[in-house]
């Protein structure tokens, strides 16, 4: 149901965008994220773009540790 | 004979001129050798030692995918059942039902995948059957296969033989054809460049059996994917596998479109992979020769046989912990195969 | 050379996480997954096989299928059957039992139900389908109610007549505030709070409850169950947003702005637990010719649910799946009787698939 899965922007026309998960492309919805641009990446559910995705995982559990001890 | 505009009709059906034309010019036209028959049953000579015989229906839909088509699904099918018992397929029959209205040229394209498959197999169609069904009685084309072959000397394979400490292998990268003929029927709208792994296997399986006869199990993983057959062999066999997820080979435009899904590769159709058991001094040998193989190249191992939890497939996730892999279930997977 | 490096810190990350999580000792701690996809994840990732005793991880209400009351799926069989209605809905929602018959059942019966991935797949189809008269079943939380939205004005705009919504929406906080009391700290999900931002968080921190924004990777989980248990010893309430790379303070105003265009705060029942006050989510008046209860003038159902079925109990964390007598015998996901073990993201299935 709730499967997010991040997504990299391809193409953007008007209120939609091409989305592609590792050679997956769909169209889904940019409504919610006005201002995406080819190469941002973002979590898609539902057929929408919900959140743009910045900075990587790696780096953030890095970080999230390190303050952490 | 130009086939393009014409379609199958009822009369094609019925016994007369127009079966014979059928015949004559579609069939008979691609699967010509000198058993192929016209009489009411093919007489063939008898081969050494036991055989193999089994059958299969096709219904898949669409008839057309990338990769294949629904003919050389059904020789695929057949051939690779034979193989999983270490059977040369020798001998081939095929039956169709057509519908009424069915565009002759496309049937012609789905004979002469069939006509082209079976001589890649070393397989040869002996004997046919046509029936026309009336619009809306049957989905375009259904075909059904039946194949004899024999057992290679010294064979023995069955899903009952795993045992502890074997090795597991596919053949290739799991789960490209329902991933392909979900594509296909655009259910979804996603695009992605995944084509059907439909193949024969004999030649990989032949190549390996000559060298090592003693593999304990191959099963061909079609419907419910490899997670399936690893269940029912674990329920056969009375063993457990402890899989490696990250040695599982997969083709990324197949995860990504799993991903988009939430559904699990390991759970979808492999029409051109197989699942091969094999004792673990030999493990390096079977891969070495799947290797050298068209249809087997990205062959790799996958896990092991244990003892620990019989009938439970474990996986090894790439952080190292342990988890089952889910019981084959409900998934909501339309007709793939 | 890059991807290498970063791909083994990545690894002493998780490492460490893991050193924390395993090695705890003291306490016991319990943390609520609020997310069904969290349950999920958890257990298709073998998480649950690193915790200590002292660490108890509690499945709570937050798949969207499970929550759903049966009498939904009753209103969704009665508009395909009685109304000849087409119903589009996501497939998680398929083979849930309603009081008689499921959409599977029902479609069985002539009914035609289809999936599909979006919402606004299900608006193409009734555009595609002038003769038809489409019902999309809307459910979902915070994550998923945008998209309902978008279909429903794209629908306005394309001055559809037979597309129309089956409301079940529902929001988080109700449930946050009601089980706050059976769990120590909340791993809140993190699609919920791209879009509702932290503030609900905050709003629970200020009551004295607990929690970190979790993502859903193996390095995702383990780090914000790490921050939990270290955060927990210090002894203060604490919120830890884990995945500022997808959650931000504010989270997505333009998502909530199209909510509340177009849908109102309701009460409404969340199965197994009961009406809890404005946790749902309706069409409001204005656009009550797209509200498919007004639209084909529903009777009130009154579903029934299944005897014996104590999903309520397990969707609050109060038994474990194996606790529910029902569950292995007569209930499992081919023949689920409660919600909990329909969708593959239900605490009972989970459980039944990677546990037993």
């Amino acid at each position: 149901m709730c499967v997010g899965l991040s997504a990299k922007v391809v193409r953007v026309n008007g209120g939609s965008a091409i989305v592609d998960a590792s050679g997956a492309r769909r169209e889904v919805s940019s409504r919610l994220l006005t201002d995406l641009v080819p190469g941002d990446y973002v979590m898609v559910h539902a057929g929408a773009a919900i959140a743009k995705i910045s900075g990587n995982e790696e780096k953030e559990a890095n970080s999230l540790m390190e303050e952490l001890l | 004979m130009d086939l393009k505009g014409k379609t199958v009709t009822l009369a094609h059906g019925a016994g007369g001129k127009q079966t014979a034309e059928l015949i004559g010019q579609v069939f008979k036209a691609h699967f010509a050798n000198p058993y192929f028959t016209a009489d009411d049953a093919a007489t063939l000579p008898q081969p050494d030692g036991r055989i193999a015989m089994t059958t299969d229906g096709f219904i898949v839909s669409p008839r057309f995918f990338r990769g294949g088509n629904i003919g050389k699904l059904s020789i695929c099918g057949t051939v690779n059942d034979l193989a999983c018992m270490g059977a040369k397929p020798l001998y081939l029959t095929c039956a169709f039902v057509i519908e009424e209205g069915f565009p002759m040229d496309q049937l012609e394209e789905i004979v002469c995948a069939m006509e082209k498959t079976a001589k890649e197999a070393g397989v040869v169609i002996v004997a046919g059957d046509t029936k026309v069904a009336g619009k809306g009685q049957v989905d375009g084309v259904f075909i059904t296969t039946t194949g004899v072959g024999q057992i290679m000397d010294g064979v023995h394979t069955s899903g009952s033989l795993a045992k502890k400490g074997d090795t597991v292998l596919v053949t290739g990268d799991i789960g490209r054809h329902g991933c392909c003929i979900l594509l296909e029927r655009d259910e979804f709208g996603i695009e992605a460049e995944v084509s059907s792994d439909c193949a024969p296997l004999w030649n990989s399986v032949e190549a390996v059996l000559r060298e090592v006869p003693d593999v304990h199990v191959i099963r061909d993983a079609t419907r419910g994917g490899v997670g399936t057959v690893l269940y029912e062999i674990a329920g056969e066999s009375n063993v457990g596998f402890l899989l490696d997820q990250e040695a599982i080979p997969i083709d990324l435009a197949v995860s990504g479109v799993t991903g988009l899904l939430g559904l699990d590769p390991l759970y979808l159709a492999c029409e051109g992979t197989l699942v091969m058991i094999v004792p673990q001094e030999k493990t390096r040998q079977v891969l070495q020769i799947l290797h050298t193989q068209e249809h087997s190249r990205h062959a790799a191992v996958i896990g092991t046989v244990t003892d620990t939890e019989p009938g439970r497939v474990v996986m090894r996730t790439a952080f190292g912990t342990q988890t089952y892999l889910p019981q084959p279930g409900n998934e909501l997977l339309p007709r793939i195969c | 050379m890059t991807d290498q490096v970063e791909k083994s810190s990545e690894q002493s990350a998780i490492e460490k996480a893991r050193g924390i999580i395993s090695s705890y000792r003291g306490p016991k701690i319990r943390i609520m997954e609020v997310c069904g996809t969290h349950t999920h994840e958890i257990f298709r990732q073998g998480i649950r096989s690193l915790l200590p005793e002292d660490i108890e991880l509690i499945s709570g209400p937050g798949c969207p299928v499970c929550v759903t009351p049966v009498s939904f799926i009753d209103e969704a069989v009665f508009l395909a059957l009685e109304k000849g209605c087409t119903i589009l809905t996501f497939g998680d929602l398929v083979r849930v039992p309603g009081s008689l018959l499921s959409l599977q059942t029902a479609r069985g019966k002539g009914g035609r139900i289809q999936v599909v991935y979006s919402p606004l797949d299900a608006e193409v189809y009734a555009r595609e389908h002038p003769e038809e008269q489409v019902v999309f079943l809307s459910v979902g939380f915070e994550t998923t109610t945008p998209s309902s939205c978008i279909a429903l004005e794209q629908a306005i705009d394309d001055n559809l007549d037979n597309f129309s919504l089956l409301c079940a929406n529902k929001t988080m906080p109700a449930a946050y505030r009601a089980l706050m009391n059976t769990t120590d700290a909340y791993l809140y999900p993190g699609h919920v709070c791209a879009i509702s931002g932290l503030g609900d968080c905050r709003d629970m921190l200020a009551l004295g409850m607990s929690g970190v924004v979790a993502g859903f990777t193996p390095a995702e989980l383990l780090t914000a169950l790490a921050v939990i248990v270290k955060k927990t010893q210090e002894g203060k309430p604490f919120l830890v947003n884990c995945y500022p790379r997808v959650v931000t303070e504010e989270g997505s105003p333009e998502a909530r702005a199209l909510v509340e265009k177009y849908m109102e705060p309701c009460d409404t029942r969340w199965r197994g637990i009961g009406v809890m006050e404005h946790s749902g989510l309706q069409l409001r008046d204005a656009y009550a010719a797209y509200d498919a209860r007004k639209k084909y003038d529903l009777p009130k159902i009154e579903g029934k649910e299944a005897r014996g079925c104590r999903c309520g109990e397990v969707l609050q964390g109060r038994i474990k799946p194996k606790d529910c007598p029902l569950f292995g015998k007569g209930c499992s996901p081919e023949h689920p009787v409660g919600a909990c073990m329909v969708s593959s993201e239900g605490a009972c299935s989970a459980f039944y698939l990677y546990q037993r």
